[in-house]
This record gives C-alpha cells, structure tokens and sequence, in this order.
C-alpha cells in the first residue's frame, strides 16, 4: 500500500511538473512552426522543418528591438536607483539611532500593506500633471526606492555586527565610505541578489508602462507584446517567437543564477 | 526644533548611563534621515500621496483631471449600483475562494513529496519556479493559443479522453474557468518554493522519534508536519489571497487586452482600469479602488483571525 502510494505521488508531481513546463516547450515548438502548423486541426507538436525565419518576422513586423532596449534601460535604471536609495536608507535603519524612527518603520511596514493596483492610477496623474508621458522619467521614476528591498536589505544588514560601525568611527571613518567601503562589500550577496529580482520584475512590468506610454517607440516588452498579440491577430506563430524572445533572457538568468534567486524570494518571501 | 529637543534627550540620558563610550554619539544622529531622504521623496511621491489622492478622489466628480470637485459619496453610490460593478466583485472574489485553496492543497501535496519522496529535489524545484519568473504577459499569450477552440492544443488533448470540446475563451460562462486555471498554474510556483523551504526547516528528529514509535507516513504528517508548517501556510493564503484580489494583467493577456467575452470576466483592477483610462470617470475608478482596498484588508484580517484560531 505505501509503495502504491508511493508511486502515485510521484506520477503526480512528474505530470504536473510536465503540466508546468508544457506550455514554455510548446511556446518554443510553435515559434518555429509555419502558419498552417500552428493552426492544424488536430495540433502538431513539433514543426517539420523548423522555421528561424519567424523570428526575423516578429522583429520586423513590431519594433521589439525597440522594446528591448526600451526594458533593458528601464530596468536597469531603476534597478540602479533602487540599490542606491535602499542601500542608504537600510544603513540609516539598521545602524543609525534617530528621533521617530520606530514610527517609520511603522509606517513603511504599514504602506506594504497598500496593493499597489490602488496607487498606480493617481500615481499615473502625478505623472500626466508633470507633463512627462511617454518619458523614460516616467517609467523609471516610481520604481527608483521600494519599501519592499529596504526592508530586505535591512534584513540582512542587521547580521553585521555594529561594532564594525563603531571600530569605522573610532577611525575617523565617515558614514559614506563606511557605506562604501565596508557595508557594500560585506553584503554584496544580498545586493546581487536583490538587483536580479529588481531586474526581473522591472522586465516583466506591465501595468505601469501600459498607463504612461502610448506611442509604440515607448513601449516595453509585455505591452510591447499584447499589442502586437492584438494587431497580428491570428498570425499565433509569430506570436509565440515573440514570446519566446521575451521569456528566454528571463530562463537564461534563472538557469545561471538559480540559487541566488530562488533564496532570494524566499528570504524576501518569509520575512516580507 | 527637532535638532534641539533632539540635543536635550541626549543631556537628559547621558548621566544615568555609566559607560558613556557605549553610547557613542554619532549613533544617535538625526544625519539619518539625509540618507533616508532619497528614498523617502520617492516613496512619499508615489506611495503616501497618490494614496491620500485615491481616497480624495473618490470623492471627487468631474470631467477632467484639472476641474475635479467635491461630490461627497456620490461616486461609491453609483458604483455599488452599478451592475458591471457587481460582476467585478463577484468574479475577483469567486477567483480567490477557488485559486487560493486549490493551488494551497496542489502545492502542498507536490512540496511535500518532492521533499519525501524525490531524489533529485532541485531539478523539480527548478522546473516548478519558473513561471514565478516569467511575464504573465508572455505566457498569457501562450495559453490563449493552448486553450483555443479550434487549434488550441489542451482540447486536443481533452479530445483523448472523449471530453469536450470546452470553449475556453469565447464562452461567457468559461472565461472565469479559463482565468482560474491559468491563475492556479501560475501560482503553484511560489507556493511550491515557500512551502520546500519551511519543510526543510523542520527538524530531522521529530521524525526520527515518530518512527521510533512506529508512526505511520500519514499520522506524522497530521501530527508534526502540518502543525510546524500552519505558519508558513497563513503566511502563503494570505499572499495569495491579496494577488488574487489584485488579478489583471492574467485576464488581460489571456483575452487579448478584453476583460473576456461580453466582459465575462471583469475583475475589480480591470473595473479601475477601464473607468479610470477608458471611460475617463476618474473618481469612480478611485472609488472602486478604495472599496477593493478595504475588501482586501478585510479580508486579510479575517483570514488571518481564522487561521489563528484554527492554528490553536
């Protein structure tokens, strides 16, 4: 009975791990079917002569090149940013003593709490009212802190011990290359692995981009990508080259950095 | 004035403290807040204000941006009579009471027999993180073409077992379906990961002796496992609970920038969305917002009453 149960377990975490990964396989088989293959009735599974040539289609039929660079700046940018500002703000929670600091981590731990969906849209008027539509400003400037990676980061910066601080001090080390010199260095892990989620996210963005941009040059890649989903109507084999392209850099970085993401998320996770 | 109230807690303090080296003063320094300060504006700018703005809004009335003016609770009134808006609710909260469960217990029961039964855990663990990390967007496109009437291949495979063929997604009565198996797929994978990580914070001994004692698989499952993992598993309702409130970019993908046929399956963000940049009546949008932010705290409140009740 129990290695009958045994088994039945594992078929069902082998079936769903295939239900899991299906749809990525056939993503890629379909972009490189012809059009006929991609819509036969009954489905084909794998293309007779696998078309490359897709792949030029999609990028001449959309700007996506346009798009890629538009994310990779936008991405990288605010990932940048939020380095910048979490890591001098969790340095100034973690090691520095101030009047009313009890009550902001209150209230930062508080507008966690705030989904996000509920300030876009004002945030999307502060944005129109400032006359920066259709700006990279617009589509960087919200994501350059995050309460979320400060409080990470904070995290992780309370396990050096604060003697370190006070030894820098005591040798007329100033707060900045304390910063720069020690604090950095010492959690660099942390750092790494918080600009590749902040990257990932950046990358897969969609509601933001979609309210602040609506010329094509401004796009990013998921809205880069309904839209075309939209305008290339039934041509779904073209559709999923488009996809694949924007889905494999993201696998590439999971595949080389799998460790560090998937501990990332979950310290972020559990103590988020 | 800050500085010097400042300046007077630390002569107050400083001798009933009898080593003084221990209070090193420049711990005890309002330059803090210079480097919170960048982060601050950015977070005061589109965290605090556009949330005070959303509940002003709400209560606002007019036809453009710049000529809003107060209209008291007239909006949430047309709102909550509002058909469309009864829909949203009804759908964004029969998503929740189905995915949040139903991708708990699949995940729980594909977590803890990877952790038990597998050899070759991280290859699974690697397969089933994946759709965490990739665009909703891109693989919303992909399960539009799976789940196609005519050409989409899970009908095609259904058709296997003599089921359907289903009308995914031009069926009024499936779009909501459709949506929750979608919205399940793409859960499991955060789930799966939080759920391996608590399992492997579970001492090693507690089994041991519960075999010592001839415990069955199953009774140490009720008896060691579920009760060290209830933590870990409020914690993912409740994750799951709010992205669940907060379904949009899902429904966008999967029906091609629509809310479904017929507006089938509007759900409360693509409510907000459509009044707020469609039909242009900002403060009803913000309205429907508040009142999701309210369900969604509501909600996170009871869940996390319930579960520590039921925890005890």
């Amino acid at each position: 009975m129990e290695r009958f149960n045994n088994a039945v377990s594992k078929l069902f975490v082998v079936i769903m791990a295939i239900i899991t990964l299906f749809p990525f396989i056939y993503m890629l088989l379909a972009s490189l079917m012809t059009f006929q293959e991609a819509t036969s009735i009954p489905p084909k599974l794998f293309p007779a002569h696998p078309q490359f040539k897709n792949y030029a289609e999609a990028l001449e039929e959309a700007p996506f090149v346009q798009y890629f660079i538009n994310t990779i700046f936008v991405s990288v940018v605010s990932t940048f940013g939020t380095l910048v500002t979490s890591i001098l703000s969790a340095f100034a929670l973690v090691k520095l003593n101030f009047k009313g600091k009890n009550m902001l981590l209150l209230g930062m731990a508080a507008l966690l709490m705030v989904p996000y969906e509920v300030t876009v849209f004002t945030n999307f008027q502060t944005i129109a009212q400032l006359g920066l539509i259709n700006t990279y400003t617009a589509l960087i400037i919200p994501s350059l802190a995050s309460i979320f990676y400060t409080f990470y980061l904070k995290e992780f910066l309370s396990s050096i011990p604060i003697s370190y601080y006070k030894a820098a001090k005591v040798d007329g080390c100033s707060d900045l290359e304390f910063i720069t010199r020690i604090l950095i260095p010492l959690s660099k892990p942390a750092l790494f692995t918080m600009s590749i989620l902040s990257f990932i996210s950046g990358w897969n963005s969609f509601l933001w981009p979609i309210l602040v941009t609506n010329e094509p040059e401004m796009r990013l890649l998921s809205n880069g990508l309904t839209s075309f989903a939209t305008e290339s109507g039934s041509n779904v084999h073209l559709q999923m080259a488009a996809s694949t392209l924007s889905v494999v850099p993201i696998l590439i970085l999971y595949l080389i950095f799998r460790k560090q993401i998937i501990r990332g998320v979950v310290r972020s996770g559990i103590k988020g | 004035m800050e500085e010097n109230s400042f300046v007077k807690d630390m002569t107050k303090q400083e001798p009933s403290k009898p080593k003084r080296w221990q209070n090193y003063s420049a711990e005890n320094s309002p330059q803090a807040w210079l480097y919170l300060l960048p982060a601050l504006i950015i977070i005061g700018v589109f965290n605090v204000f556009p949330l005070i703005r959303t509940f002003i809004m709400s209560m606002q009335t007019g036809k453009t941006l710049n000529s809003m003016h107060f209209g008291g609770f007239k909006n949430f009134e047309i709102i909550l009579r509002d058909p469309k808006f009864h829909i949203a609710i009804f759908n964004t909260v029969t998503y929740a009471i189905v995915v949040v469960p139903v991708g708990l217990i699949i995940s729980m029961l594909i977590a803890t027999t990877i952790y038990t039964k597998i050899k070759n855990k991280t290859v699974f663990e690697t397969i089933f993180f994946i759709p965490y990390l990739t665009s909703v967007i891109a693989i919303g496109i992909v399960f539009r073409y799976l789940f196609n009437g005519d050409y989409g291949f899970i009908n095609y495979f259904l058709s296997w077992f003599g089921i359907g063929p289903i009308n995914f997604l031009d069926d009024p009565n499936m779009s909501i379906t459709t949506l929750i198996i979608f919205g399940i797929w793409s859960g499991l994978a955060f789930n799966i990961i939080i759920l391996l990580s608590g399992l492997r914070n579970i001492n090693e001994n507690y089994y041991k002796v519960a075999d010592m004692f001839g415990a069955t698989k199953m009774e140490q499952f009720k008896r060691i496992t579920l009760p060290q993992m209830i933590p870990i598993i409020t914690f993912l309702s409740m994750v799951n609970f709010i992205n669940a409130f907060k379904v949009y970019a899902q429904v966008y993908s999967l029906f091609g920038g629509k809310a479904g046929i017929a507006n089938s399956a509007t759900t409360g963000v693509f409510y907000i969305f459509n009044k707020f940049y469609v039909d242009f009546k900002y403060g009803q949008g913000m309205a429907a917002a508040v009142i999701l932010f309210l369900l969604i705290l509501t909600f996170t409140f009871i869940q996390n009453f319930v579960l520590k009740r039921i925890s005890r």
